[in-house]
């Protein structure tokens, strides 16, 4: 029995200090078991944690309890409870050595407290990074659409100047001019795109239509690009994909082409090839997979997965223009189909994209669509040759209003009017009899939509009918179903082809 | 006689409670973080006037992220109070007005200073709009890294006491 006795001594004793202090803090006695104590010391000179004694004097209780206090003394730190009790006019302290437990709680507290706030500083870096990205979007789409209207201005009057007498040296700088506006409008919808794609604001149109003939065109088209040169172009599919799909043509078109674009950037000679062949097919679903591959340069492996961000440019050889949109737009447009873009490359050998996509197809032959592919030239044979269309062109910026009206104008079948502040408008549509209106959407005043709307509340026919072509620099699906429900005819968008503007004219017009 | 007084530093963990201690007592800074468990108490002497200066009994208490929870006893004789929060973390300040008022509870008629701690990882601008729409009112903005308002801050306060008693 003894020997339990002294071992409990030794643990527990030897970590449990007793010490009397009286009123003023004066140490009387301290049984010394860690701290060495001088008696006649105040205590709170020894570490200013004692100084709450006094405090402790002042309450009612007789008892108080401070866990967890850092004392250091003589350069040794102890962490320890303290006990205060008052003992007639004395105070006993029993201070508790529990320096060991107490580390190790202070380290579960550090993983604890660190994992904690590392976890808060990822979501405000994801915060800010979603931010600047949002910023970034809006930004772009705010720049393009800028850059529109002059744009507009620029690809008309180039196409007025190509119509002027011009002698050799003039017609080629105009061809320049025109391959450059191109290249422009190409470029600038491509950054809409991408901006479109990535604040989610992109939607497919899936309507049903030919895959075979989109292949063809594009066949056509890449066979004339690379025609006579050091690049072969060959296209092939498997004879049992359906003809007729549902699905976004255009977007499809896209896809492909900005591939096809990518890999004749980065090909000097060789072959590109387009293939597309049948996964399976079951009830009205079929799994098809298109694939691009070039005898270009290739791809370092470390650099496949950047070259879908957008603005980036692989900086190895074969520098080519071009601001890097092609891929990421294909990446972003064969998302929202889906699906995903894989790359395979070999340095100096070539590079394949492919991607699988899944799609409806129509069994039904009769529902066959008219293709309009191809692009007709504006019919103006179905207006009347005797009669000269009054036209209300609203539009304030200055040089929209000077080519439209020049373009119009040389045609030979149109009066025009202009107006040039939404708050006339009206006024001017009850006076005059006009047989269509071209109205800009973005106006001083009153906005272009606003004004349809009145005019298709208006008591009297002949006006509330007047056919209403909206010309716009927006090219925001929502926008312009917006438009149309609020009684638009049609809308045009901003830089628009003359020829499609003119062809829209003409459905509306009796 | 120089009069001592208690003042206890309160906030969320992580929001410089100790390091501005440290910069105040022993002006230097650490980078690194080492979590306060319990209670650490230092004391510095503080010259409020040119014959009066006040000993600041400073306890610098574990943070937590409720501060009902805070124990009794270490606020036991407390004579000023100074919440901390860290202008960098959201999380820190989100609650501080309803934070303020336990605390006001906890330690009734006991001057009370709010602190924005780390501004030097913020910009003032924006730091300007973060609290007025978060209807936050910080009498002191510091940054313990680079001493900037600390030394005021705690001048402020011990003058404040010293006046008060
Ligand atoms: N940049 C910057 N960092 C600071 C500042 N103050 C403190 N820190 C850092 O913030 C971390 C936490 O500081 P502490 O002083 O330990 O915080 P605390 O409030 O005492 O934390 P707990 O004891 O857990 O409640 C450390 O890494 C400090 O280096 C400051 O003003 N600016
Ligand atoms: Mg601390």
């Amino acid at each position: 029995m003894t020997s339990l006795k002294q071992y409990k001594e030794q643990y527990i004793n030897q970590n449990i200090q007793f010490v009397l202090i009286d009123q003023e803090g004066t140490i009387l006695e301290s049984d010394q078991t860690f701290i060495e104590l001088n008696l006649g010391d105040y205590i709170y000179e020894l570490h200013p944690f004692f100084a709450t004694y006094s405090a402790f004097l002042d309450i009612s209780d007789e008892t108080m309890t401070y866990n967890c206090v850092h004392l250091e003394f003589n350069e040794k730190e102890f962490i320890t409870d303290v006990k205060m009790m008052k003992k007639g006019k004395l105070v006993l302290l029993v201070i508790y050595n529990l320096t060991g437990h107490y580390n190790s709680y202070q380290q579960i507290a550090q993983a604890r407290n660190e994992s904690i706030i590392n976890s808060e500083l990822v979501v405000l870096k994801n915060l800010e990074l979603e931010e600047r990205e949002r910023f970034k979007n809006a930004f772009i789409r705010n720049f393009s659409h800028e850059l529109r209207n002059p744009l507009t201005s620029i690809i008309s009057i180039t196409k007025l100047l190509e119509g002027s007498k011009l002698n050799n040296e003039q017609s080629q700088m105009v061809d320049f001019l025109k391959e450059s506006n191109t290249n422009l409008k190409l470029l600038l919808d491509d950054i809409m795109s991408i901006s479109m794609i990535a604040s989610g604001k992109l939607q497919l149109r899936n309507k049903i239509f030919s895959l075979i003939s989109l292949l063809e065109l594009i066949d056509f088209t890449y066979r004339s690009k690379t025609n006579g040169g050091a690049i072969r172009f060959k296209m092939d599919y498997d004879k049992k994909i359906p003809e007729f799909i549902e699905g976004d043509r255009l977007r499809v078109f896209q896809v492909l082409t900005n591939l096809l674009d990518n890999a004749l950037k980065f090909t000097e000679e060789g072959t590109i090839t387009l293939n597309v062949s049948l996964n399976q097919k079951r009830a009205n679903k079929v799994s098809l997979r298109f694939e691009v591959s070039d005898t270009g340069v290739g791809i370092p492996s470390e650099k496949t997965n950047a070259i879908f961000e957008s603005f980036i440019q692989l900086e190895s050889e074969g520098k080519k223009e071009g601001a890097g949109l092609g891929l990421s737009i294909v990446k972003g447009l064969v998302g929202l189909m889906g699906s995903e873009v894989h790359v395979k490359s070999e340095l100096g050998k070539g590079t394949t994209f492919y991607f699988d996509i899944t799609l409806t197809y129509a069994l039904d032959l009769a529902s066959k669509p008219i293709d309009r592919a191809k692009k007709k030239n504006p019919d103006i044979s179905k207006l009347k040759a005797d009669k000269k269309y009054k036209v209300l062109l609203v539009e304030d910026d200055e040089r929209t209003q000077m080519v439209l009206f020049k373009t119009l104008m040389d045609t030979n079948f149109f009066y025009i009017d202009l107006v040039n502040d939404g708050a006339l408008v009206f006024e001017t549509v009850i006076n005059n009899s006009y047989d269509i209106i071209l109205m800009d959407v973005d106006l001083p005043n009153v906005s272009g939509d606003q004004i349809t709307k009145l005019i298709r509340e208006f008591p009297f026919k002949n006006i509330k009918k007047i056919p209403i072509i909206g010309v716009t620099a927006n090219v925001f699906e929502e926008s312009i179903e917006d438009y149309l429900s609020l009684g638009m005819n049609a809308v045009v968008t901003k830089p628009f082809d003359f020829d499609e503007l003119l062809n829209t004219m003409v459905k509306f017009l009796k | 006689m120089q009069k001592s007084k208690k003042i206890v530093i309160l906030g969320h963990f992580g929001v410089g409670k100790t390091s501005l201690i440290r910069r105040f007592v022993e002006d230097s800074f650490s980078d690194k973080y080492k979590v306060t468990i319990g209670v650490h108490i230092t004391k510095k002497v503080v010259e409020v006037n040119a014959d009066e200066s006040v000993s600041l009994i400073i306890w610098d208490l574990e943070g937590t992220d409720e501060v009902q929870m805070i124990r009794q006893a270490y606020l036991l004789g407390t004579h000023g109070v100074v919440f901390v929060f860290d202008v960098s973390r959201p999380s820190t300040f989100q609650n501080l007005n309803r934070d303020l008022e336990i605390v006001a509870q906890k330690t009734p008629d006991t001057p009370l200073i709010v602190v924005g701690n780390k501004k030097d990882l913020v910009i003032n601008d924006e730091l300007q709009i973060l609290l007025k729409d978060n209807g936050i009112k910080a009498d002191y903005l510091t940054s313990a890294k680079t001493g900037d308002s600390v030394n005021e801050m705690f001048t402020h306060l011990a003058t404040l006491l010293n006046d008060l008693s």
